[in-house]
Protein backbone atom coordinates (compact mmCIF):
# COMPACT_ATOMS: atom_id res chain seq x y z
CA UNK A 1 0.00 0.00 0.00
CA UNK A 2 2.91 2.15 1.05
CA UNK A 3 4.93 1.51 -1.87
CA UNK A 4 1.41 2.46 -4.09
CA UNK A 5 1.22 6.05 -2.17
CA UNK A 6 4.68 6.63 -3.31
CA UNK A 7 4.01 5.72 -6.78
CA UNK A 8 0.72 7.60 -7.18
CA UNK A 9 1.99 10.59 -5.62
CA UNK A 10 5.16 10.64 -7.72
CA UNK A 11 2.99 10.48 -10.83
CA UNK A 12 1.00 13.19 -9.62
CA UNK A 13 3.78 15.36 -8.99
CA UNK A 14 5.79 14.57 -12.09
CA UNK A 15 2.45 14.64 -14.65
CA UNK A 16 1.88 18.39 -12.43
CA UNK A 17 5.47 19.13 -12.75
CA UNK A 18 6.31 17.73 -16.23
CA UNK A 19 3.25 18.48 -18.50
CA UNK A 20 3.19 16.96 -21.80
CA UNK A 21 4.94 20.35 -23.45
CA UNK A 22 4.10 21.55 -26.55
CA UNK A 23 7.37 24.06 -26.62
CA UNK A 24 9.77 23.64 -28.73
CA UNK A 25 12.54 26.06 -27.21
CA UNK A 26 15.84 27.04 -29.45
CA UNK A 27 18.91 28.03 -28.10
CA UNK A 28 22.24 29.54 -29.92
CA UNK A 29 25.21 30.30 -28.66
CA UNK A 30 23.72 30.40 -24.71
CA UNK A 31 20.74 32.25 -25.47
CA UNK A 32 16.93 31.76 -26.12
CA UNK A 33 16.21 32.82 -29.99
CA UNK A 34 12.75 30.90 -30.25
CA UNK A 35 10.29 29.82 -28.22
CA UNK A 36 7.75 27.76 -31.04
CA UNK A 37 4.32 25.59 -30.80
CA UNK A 38 5.21 22.29 -31.26
CA UNK A 39 1.49 22.08 -32.97
CA UNK A 40 2.38 24.43 -35.83
CA UNK A 41 4.45 23.39 -39.09
CA UNK A 42 7.10 25.38 -39.83
CA UNK A 43 10.99 26.32 -40.89
CA UNK A 44 13.46 28.33 -38.93
CA UNK A 45 16.88 29.65 -39.39
CA UNK A 46 18.84 30.01 -36.28
CA UNK A 47 22.74 31.20 -36.85
CA UNK A 48 25.56 29.97 -35.02
CA UNK A 49 29.07 30.70 -34.92
CA UNK A 50 29.53 28.57 -38.56
CA UNK A 51 26.28 29.82 -40.11
CA UNK A 52 22.69 28.59 -40.38
CA UNK A 53 20.81 25.60 -38.66
CA UNK A 54 17.95 24.99 -40.08
CA UNK A 55 15.25 23.54 -37.90
CA UNK A 56 11.98 22.03 -38.93
CA UNK A 57 8.97 21.25 -37.11
CA UNK A 58 6.38 18.71 -38.37
CA UNK A 59 3.84 16.54 -37.67
CA UNK A 60 4.57 17.53 -33.89
CA UNK A 61 8.14 16.41 -34.70
CA UNK A 62 11.27 18.19 -34.62
CA UNK A 63 14.74 17.57 -36.80
CA UNK A 64 18.00 19.77 -37.61
CA UNK A 65 17.20 19.63 -41.76
CA UNK A 66 20.90 20.73 -42.06
CA UNK A 67 23.47 22.16 -40.05
CA UNK A 68 26.94 23.96 -40.98
CA UNK A 69 28.64 21.41 -38.71
CA UNK A 70 31.12 19.12 -40.00
CA UNK A 71 29.94 15.60 -38.68
CA UNK A 72 26.21 16.39 -38.96
CA UNK A 73 25.44 14.15 -35.70
CA UNK A 74 22.27 16.45 -35.22
CA UNK A 75 21.10 15.77 -38.35
CA UNK A 76 21.28 12.35 -38.10
CA UNK A 77 19.38 12.45 -34.80
CA UNK A 78 16.35 12.65 -37.25
CA UNK A 79 12.90 13.20 -35.68
CA UNK A 80 12.30 13.90 -32.05
CA UNK A 81 9.35 14.48 -30.47
CA UNK A 82 10.70 14.64 -27.19
CA UNK A 83 14.25 15.66 -25.16
CA UNK A 84 16.43 17.56 -27.18
CA UNK A 85 18.86 17.71 -30.14
CA UNK A 86 22.17 19.78 -29.73
CA UNK A 87 24.75 20.87 -32.51
CA UNK A 88 27.86 21.53 -30.31
CA UNK A 89 29.88 22.70 -33.19
CA UNK A 90 27.19 25.55 -33.63
CA UNK A 91 26.61 26.02 -30.44
CA UNK A 92 22.19 25.66 -31.36
CA UNK A 93 20.13 23.33 -28.50
CA UNK A 94 16.77 22.37 -29.61
CA UNK A 95 14.49 21.74 -26.27
CA UNK A 96 11.31 19.74 -26.44
CA UNK A 97 9.36 19.87 -23.58
CA UNK A 98 9.27 22.56 -20.41
CA UNK A 99 11.32 21.28 -18.27
CA UNK A 100 12.61 24.21 -17.33
CA UNK A 101 9.48 24.47 -14.99
CA UNK A 102 9.41 21.83 -12.89
CA UNK A 103 10.85 21.35 -9.70
CA UNK A 104 12.93 18.56 -10.46
CA UNK A 105 16.50 19.88 -10.11
CA UNK A 106 18.49 18.00 -12.82
CA UNK A 107 17.75 14.99 -14.85
CA UNK A 108 20.74 12.00 -14.72
CA UNK A 109 20.76 9.56 -17.40
CA UNK B 1 -2.44 49.21 25.89
CA UNK B 2 -3.62 46.45 23.66
CA UNK B 3 -3.41 48.94 20.22
CA UNK B 4 -0.12 49.81 21.34
CA UNK B 5 1.06 45.63 21.56
CA UNK B 6 -0.61 45.78 18.35
CA UNK B 7 1.57 48.37 16.56
CA UNK B 8 4.56 46.86 18.33
CA UNK B 9 4.03 43.62 16.94
CA UNK B 10 3.29 45.18 13.25
CA UNK B 11 6.87 47.32 13.29
CA UNK B 12 8.89 44.33 14.33
CA UNK B 13 7.13 42.19 11.50
CA UNK B 14 7.70 44.89 9.06
CA UNK B 15 11.22 44.88 10.37
CA UNK B 16 11.31 41.03 10.19
CA UNK B 17 10.34 41.18 6.90
CA UNK B 18 11.97 43.83 5.08
CA UNK B 19 14.92 42.20 6.65
CA UNK B 20 13.88 38.67 5.20
CA UNK B 21 13.42 40.39 1.47
CA UNK B 22 16.69 42.19 1.16
CA UNK B 23 18.35 39.42 2.27
CA UNK B 24 16.55 36.22 0.56
CA UNK B 25 18.15 33.14 -1.37
CA UNK B 26 17.41 33.07 -4.55
CA UNK B 27 18.44 30.32 -7.29
CA UNK B 28 20.61 31.35 -10.01
CA UNK B 29 21.01 28.76 -12.83
CA UNK B 30 23.10 29.16 -16.05
CA UNK B 31 23.72 26.60 -18.67
CA UNK B 32 27.03 25.90 -21.56
CA UNK B 33 27.47 23.70 -23.81
CA UNK B 34 30.83 22.38 -22.66
CA UNK B 35 33.14 18.77 -22.43
CA UNK B 36 30.33 17.60 -25.39
CA UNK B 37 27.83 18.60 -23.79
CA UNK B 38 25.23 20.96 -21.89
CA UNK B 39 26.63 21.94 -18.38
CA UNK B 40 24.02 23.68 -15.79
CA UNK B 41 25.65 25.07 -12.83
CA UNK B 42 22.52 26.32 -10.74
CA UNK B 43 23.31 28.28 -7.30
CA UNK B 44 22.03 29.29 -4.31
CA UNK B 45 22.91 32.84 -2.95
CA UNK B 46 21.21 36.16 -1.94
CA UNK B 47 23.19 38.31 -4.29
CA UNK B 48 23.14 38.15 -8.24
CA UNK B 49 26.61 39.75 -9.00
CA UNK B 50 28.34 36.83 -6.33
CA UNK B 51 26.31 34.16 -7.90
CA UNK B 52 26.69 35.28 -11.67
CA UNK B 53 30.89 35.38 -10.54
CA UNK B 54 31.32 32.10 -8.73
CA UNK B 55 29.33 30.27 -11.62
CA UNK B 56 31.61 32.19 -14.02
CA UNK B 57 34.91 31.07 -12.50
CA UNK B 58 33.27 27.43 -12.39
CA UNK B 59 32.78 27.08 -16.14
CA UNK B 60 36.25 28.76 -16.30
CA UNK B 61 37.56 25.56 -14.41
CA UNK B 62 35.53 23.57 -16.27
CA UNK B 63 36.32 24.94 -19.57
CA UNK B 64 40.71 24.55 -18.52
CA UNK B 65 39.75 20.55 -17.53
CA UNK B 66 37.77 20.26 -21.19
CA UNK B 67 41.24 21.42 -22.67
CA UNK B 68 43.38 19.22 -20.43
CA UNK B 69 41.31 15.61 -20.55
CA UNK B 70 39.49 15.62 -24.16
CA UNK B 71 39.78 12.39 -25.67
CA UNK B 72 39.49 13.63 -28.86
CA UNK B 73 41.78 16.94 -29.02
CA UNK B 74 45.04 16.84 -30.03
CA UNK B 75 46.53 19.28 -27.79
CA UNK B 76 45.06 17.16 -24.44
CA UNK B 77 47.39 15.99 -21.87
CA UNK B 78 45.14 12.56 -22.60
CA UNK B 79 46.42 12.84 -25.93
CA UNK B 80 49.60 13.47 -24.98
CA UNK B 81 49.84 10.46 -23.20
CA UNK B 82 48.39 8.37 -25.50
CA UNK B 83 50.89 9.33 -28.29
CA UNK B 84 53.84 8.65 -25.99
CA UNK B 85 52.43 5.00 -24.91
CA UNK B 86 55.13 2.32 -25.31
CA UNK B 87 57.18 5.38 -25.58
CA UNK B 88 57.85 7.48 -22.36
CA UNK B 89 56.29 8.71 -19.14
CA UNK B 90 54.87 11.82 -19.84
CA UNK B 91 54.59 14.57 -17.51
CA UNK B 92 50.70 16.07 -16.33
CA UNK B 93 49.09 18.52 -14.31
CA UNK B 94 48.19 17.73 -10.93
CA UNK B 95 43.99 17.40 -12.23
CA UNK B 96 44.85 14.79 -15.12
CA UNK B 97 47.12 13.44 -12.46
CA UNK B 98 44.13 13.16 -9.72
CA UNK B 99 41.60 11.80 -12.78
CA UNK B 100 43.62 8.65 -13.89
CA UNK B 101 44.61 7.78 -10.48
CA UNK B 102 41.16 7.79 -8.99
CA UNK B 103 40.27 5.87 -11.91
CA UNK B 104 42.89 3.63 -11.24
CA UNK B 105 41.58 3.24 -8.04
CA UNK B 106 38.57 1.99 -9.23
CA UNK B 107 39.64 0.13 -12.02
CA UNK B 108 41.34 -1.91 -8.82
CA UNK B 109 38.80 -2.29 -6.54
CA UNK B 110 36.09 -3.53 -10.11
CA UNK B 111 38.88 -5.67 -10.86
CA UNK B 112 39.06 -3.70 -13.74
CA UNK B 113 35.12 -3.52 -14.45
CA UNK B 114 35.71 -0.15 -15.39
CA UNK B 115 38.84 0.66 -17.16
CA UNK B 116 40.01 3.67 -18.20
CA UNK B 117 42.40 2.19 -21.11
CA UNK B 118 39.81 1.03 -23.20
CA UNK B 119 40.41 3.10 -25.34
CA UNK B 120 42.25 1.25 -28.12
CA UNK B 121 38.33 -0.10 -28.42
CA UNK B 122 36.25 2.55 -27.56
CA UNK B 123 37.33 4.48 -30.49
CA UNK B 124 36.42 2.03 -33.03
CA UNK B 125 32.51 2.29 -32.32
CA UNK B 126 31.02 5.12 -33.84
CA UNK B 127 26.94 5.32 -32.53
CA UNK B 128 25.74 8.15 -35.10
CA UNK B 129 26.89 6.35 -37.63
CA UNK B 130 26.01 2.80 -36.33
CA UNK B 131 29.53 1.30 -36.72
CA UNK B 132 31.13 -1.50 -34.75
CA UNK B 133 34.62 -3.20 -34.66
CA UNK B 134 34.27 -6.71 -35.93
CA UNK B 135 35.11 -9.33 -33.34
CA UNK B 136 37.94 -10.53 -34.71
CA UNK B 137 39.20 -6.37 -34.63
CA UNK B 138 38.30 -6.05 -31.16
CA UNK B 139 40.30 -9.82 -30.17
CA UNK B 140 43.23 -8.34 -31.62
CA UNK B 141 43.24 -5.32 -29.81
CA UNK B 142 41.82 -6.44 -26.38
CA UNK B 143 45.63 -6.67 -25.29
CA UNK B 144 45.72 -3.25 -25.64
CA UNK B 145 43.53 -2.68 -22.73
CA UNK B 146 44.28 -3.15 -18.94
CA UNK B 147 44.86 -1.26 -16.08
CA UNK B 148 48.09 -3.15 -14.66
CA UNK B 149 49.40 -1.38 -17.74
CA UNK B 150 49.33 2.17 -16.29
CA UNK B 151 52.20 3.61 -14.67
CA UNK B 152 51.67 6.22 -12.42
CA UNK B 153 54.66 8.20 -10.77
CA UNK B 154 53.82 10.60 -8.66
CA UNK B 155 56.92 11.92 -7.06
CA UNK B 156 57.32 13.22 -10.80
CA UNK B 157 53.84 13.44 -11.84
CA UNK B 158 54.34 11.37 -15.04
CA UNK B 159 51.47 8.65 -16.37
CA UNK B 160 53.03 5.71 -18.93
CA UNK B 161 51.04 3.43 -21.04
CA UNK B 162 53.61 0.49 -21.39
CA UNK B 163 52.66 -0.45 -25.06
CA UNK B 164 52.29 1.41 -28.06
CA UNK B 165 48.60 1.25 -29.16
CA UNK B 166 47.78 1.37 -25.61
CA UNK B 167 45.08 4.78 -25.26
CA UNK B 168 43.42 6.34 -22.41
CA UNK B 169 39.71 7.18 -22.21
CA UNK B 170 38.46 9.40 -19.89
CA UNK B 171 34.62 9.56 -21.11
CA UNK B 172 33.98 7.16 -17.73
CA UNK B 173 34.91 9.20 -15.24
CA UNK B 174 35.95 12.87 -16.60
CA UNK B 175 32.95 14.58 -16.46
CA UNK B 176 32.23 13.26 -12.88
CA UNK B 177 35.47 14.69 -12.33
CA UNK B 178 34.67 18.22 -13.28
CA UNK B 179 31.78 18.44 -11.50
CA UNK B 180 33.23 17.86 -7.68
CA UNK B 181 35.99 20.54 -9.25
CA UNK B 182 33.08 22.38 -10.06
CA UNK B 183 32.09 22.09 -6.40
CA UNK B 184 35.19 23.11 -5.05
CA UNK B 185 35.44 26.02 -7.08
CA UNK B 186 31.73 27.11 -5.94
CA UNK B 187 32.52 26.52 -2.28
CA UNK B 188 35.95 28.59 -2.21
CA UNK B 189 33.72 31.35 -3.75
CA UNK B 190 31.36 31.02 -0.65
CA UNK B 191 28.68 29.96 -2.33
CA UNK B 192 26.50 28.09 0.57
CA UNK B 193 24.38 25.36 -1.57
CA UNK B 194 24.85 24.07 -5.59
CA UNK B 195 23.82 21.80 -8.33
CA UNK B 196 26.53 21.60 -10.84
CA UNK B 197 24.91 19.14 -13.51
CA UNK B 198 27.31 18.01 -16.32
CA UNK B 199 24.70 16.02 -18.31
CA UNK B 200 23.56 12.70 -16.35
CA UNK B 201 26.86 13.36 -13.50
CA UNK B 202 25.45 15.81 -11.09
CA UNK B 203 27.02 17.03 -7.83
CA UNK B 204 25.23 18.82 -5.28
CA UNK B 205 25.71 20.46 -1.57
CA UNK B 206 23.50 22.18 0.84
CA UNK B 207 19.47 23.14 0.66
CA UNK B 208 17.39 24.94 -1.76
CA UNK B 209 15.98 28.28 -0.64
CA UNK B 210 13.00 26.44 0.81
CA UNK B 211 14.98 24.63 2.94
CA UNK B 212 14.58 21.05 0.96
CA UNK B 213 16.97 18.85 -0.79
CA UNK B 214 18.00 19.25 -4.72
CA UNK B 215 15.50 16.56 -6.17
CA UNK B 216 16.99 14.59 -9.44
CA UNK B 217 15.32 12.50 -11.73
CA UNK B 218 16.39 9.72 -13.18
CA UNK B 219 15.79 8.65 -16.81
CA UNK B 220 13.52 6.26 -18.13
CA UNK B 221 15.90 4.22 -20.02
CA UNK B 222 13.38 3.05 -22.27
CA UNK B 223 11.29 6.63 -22.21
CA UNK B 224 9.76 5.91 -26.17
CA UNK B 225 7.34 3.52 -24.16
CA UNK B 226 5.74 5.93 -21.18
CA UNK B 227 7.58 8.58 -18.66
CA UNK B 228 10.72 10.37 -19.17
CA UNK B 229 11.97 9.78 -15.85
CA UNK B 230 10.59 6.54 -13.69
CA UNK B 231 12.00 7.88 -10.33
CA UNK B 232 13.18 11.01 -8.49
CA UNK B 233 15.46 11.06 -5.40
CA UNK B 234 16.11 13.80 -2.86
CA UNK B 235 20.06 14.40 -2.35
CA UNK B 236 21.70 16.77 -0.18
CA UNK B 237 25.83 17.05 -0.16
CA UNK B 238 25.51 14.14 -2.64
CA UNK B 239 26.75 12.63 -6.67
CA UNK B 240 24.82 10.97 -8.73
CA UNK B 241 25.24 9.47 -12.15
CA UNK B 242 23.48 6.82 -14.20
CA UNK B 243 25.13 4.91 -17.19
CA UNK B 244 22.44 3.08 -19.69
CA UNK B 245 22.39 1.65 -22.69
CA UNK B 246 20.35 3.94 -24.41
CA UNK B 247 22.51 6.47 -24.09
CA UNK B 248 24.41 5.90 -27.30
CA UNK B 249 22.99 2.96 -29.09
CA UNK B 250 22.26 1.82 -32.54
CA UNK B 251 20.15 -1.41 -33.10
CA UNK B 252 21.24 -4.15 -35.58
CA UNK B 253 19.58 -7.33 -36.45
CA UNK B 254 17.13 -6.81 -33.34
CA UNK B 255 19.90 -6.24 -30.92
CA UNK B 256 21.02 -3.35 -29.53
CA UNK B 257 24.74 -1.85 -29.25
CA UNK B 258 25.33 0.50 -26.90
CA UNK B 259 28.58 2.20 -25.45
CA UNK B 260 29.23 0.88 -22.12
CA UNK B 261 31.81 -1.66 -22.94
CA UNK B 262 32.80 -4.33 -20.87
CA UNK B 263 36.72 -4.22 -21.06
CA UNK B 264 37.00 -8.32 -20.84
CA UNK B 265 35.38 -8.57 -23.87
CA UNK B 266 35.50 -5.34 -25.82
CA UNK B 267 31.44 -6.09 -26.37
CA UNK B 268 28.32 -3.75 -25.20
CA UNK B 269 28.38 -5.65 -21.16
CA UNK B 270 24.55 -7.30 -21.06
CA UNK B 271 22.49 -7.66 -17.81
CA UNK B 272 21.35 -4.39 -16.71
CA UNK B 273 20.01 -1.49 -18.90
CA UNK B 274 20.65 1.19 -16.83
CA UNK B 275 22.74 1.91 -13.35
CA UNK B 276 22.04 5.00 -11.26
CA UNK B 277 24.92 5.62 -8.52
CA UNK B 278 24.90 7.79 -5.80
CA UNK B 279 27.43 8.49 -3.22
CA UNK B 280 29.70 11.40 -2.19
CA UNK B 281 32.27 12.24 -5.12
CA UNK B 282 30.55 12.84 -8.74
CA UNK B 283 34.12 11.24 -9.83
CA UNK B 284 33.39 7.70 -8.14
CA UNK B 285 29.63 7.65 -9.06
CA UNK B 286 30.31 8.66 -12.49
CA UNK B 287 33.27 5.58 -12.82
CA UNK B 288 31.00 3.15 -10.81
CA UNK B 289 27.63 3.62 -12.63
CA UNK B 290 29.73 1.68 -15.71
CA UNK B 291 31.20 -0.65 -13.44
CA UNK B 292 28.67 -1.86 -11.63
CA UNK B 293 26.77 -1.79 -15.38
CA UNK B 294 29.55 -4.67 -16.18
CA UNK B 295 29.42 -6.28 -13.36
CA UNK B 296 25.99 -7.08 -13.21
CA UNK B 297 23.35 -6.45 -10.27
CA UNK B 298 24.59 -8.44 -7.22
CA UNK B 299 28.64 -8.21 -7.62
CA UNK B 300 27.80 -4.48 -9.11
CA UNK B 301 25.95 -3.46 -6.32
CA UNK B 302 28.00 -5.31 -3.33
CA UNK B 303 31.20 -3.59 -4.80
CA UNK B 304 29.09 -0.15 -4.88
CA UNK B 305 28.19 -0.48 -1.38
CA UNK B 306 31.25 -1.27 0.06
CA UNK B 307 32.93 1.86 -0.93
CA UNK B 308 29.45 3.69 0.55
CA UNK B 309 27.98 4.01 -2.68
CA UNK B 310 24.23 2.95 -3.27
CA UNK B 311 22.55 2.31 -6.50
CA UNK B 312 19.65 2.23 -8.38
CA UNK B 313 19.41 -0.54 -11.56
CA UNK B 314 16.90 -1.38 -14.01
CA UNK B 315 17.29 -5.49 -15.31
CA UNK B 316 16.34 -6.65 -18.56
CA UNK B 317 13.07 -7.25 -17.39
CA UNK B 318 12.14 -3.78 -16.43
CA UNK B 319 12.55 -4.57 -12.67
CA UNK B 320 13.98 -1.44 -10.76
CA UNK B 321 16.41 -2.51 -7.79
CA UNK B 322 17.50 -0.10 -5.13
CA UNK B 323 19.72 0.17 -2.39
CA UNK B 324 18.20 -0.23 0.62
CA UNK B 325 20.57 2.80 2.29
CA UNK B 326 18.30 5.53 -0.20
CA UNK B 327 15.41 3.66 -0.62
CA UNK B 328 13.88 6.41 1.70
CA UNK B 329 15.25 8.90 -0.85
CA UNK B 330 13.46 7.59 -3.75
CA UNK B 331 9.70 8.48 -5.06
CA UNK B 332 9.56 5.62 -7.84
CA UNK B 333 6.73 7.07 -10.54
CA UNK B 334 6.75 3.87 -12.72
CA UNK B 335 7.35 0.45 -10.74
CA UNK B 336 8.65 -1.27 -13.38
CA UNK B 337 9.79 -0.37 -16.92
CA UNK B 338 8.26 -1.58 -19.83
CA UNK B 339 10.77 -2.85 -22.00
CA UNK B 340 8.55 -4.33 -24.36
CA UNK B 341 9.52 -6.99 -26.66
CA UNK B 342 13.53 -6.46 -27.47
CA UNK B 343 16.21 -9.33 -26.26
Amino acid sequence: MSLLFISLTGFAAVQRLMPVSTTVTIEAEGRIVYRLSLLKDQRVKVKGPLGYTIVEIKGQKVRVVDSPCPKKYCVLQGWKDRGAIVCLPNRVVVTIGGKDDSQIDAITG
Amino acid sequence: MKRKGFYLISLILIIVLSGCSSNQERIFKKSEILMDTIVSITVVSTSKEKAEAAIDRAFKELKRLEGLLNFYSEESEIAKINRNAGMRPVKVSPETYEVVDRARTISEKTGGAFDITIGSISVLYDFVRKKRPSLQKIQGLLPLVGYKKLVLNPEERTVYLKEKGMKIDPGGIAKGYAADRAVEILKKAGIKAALVAIAGDIRCYGTKPDGGDWIVGIQNPRAEKGEDVFATIRLKDMAISTSGDYQRFFIENGKRYHHILDPSTGLPAEGLISVTVVGPLATYTDSLATAVFVKGLSEGQRLAERMGYYIVAVDRAGNIHISDGIKKKVSLILDRIDVGSEQ
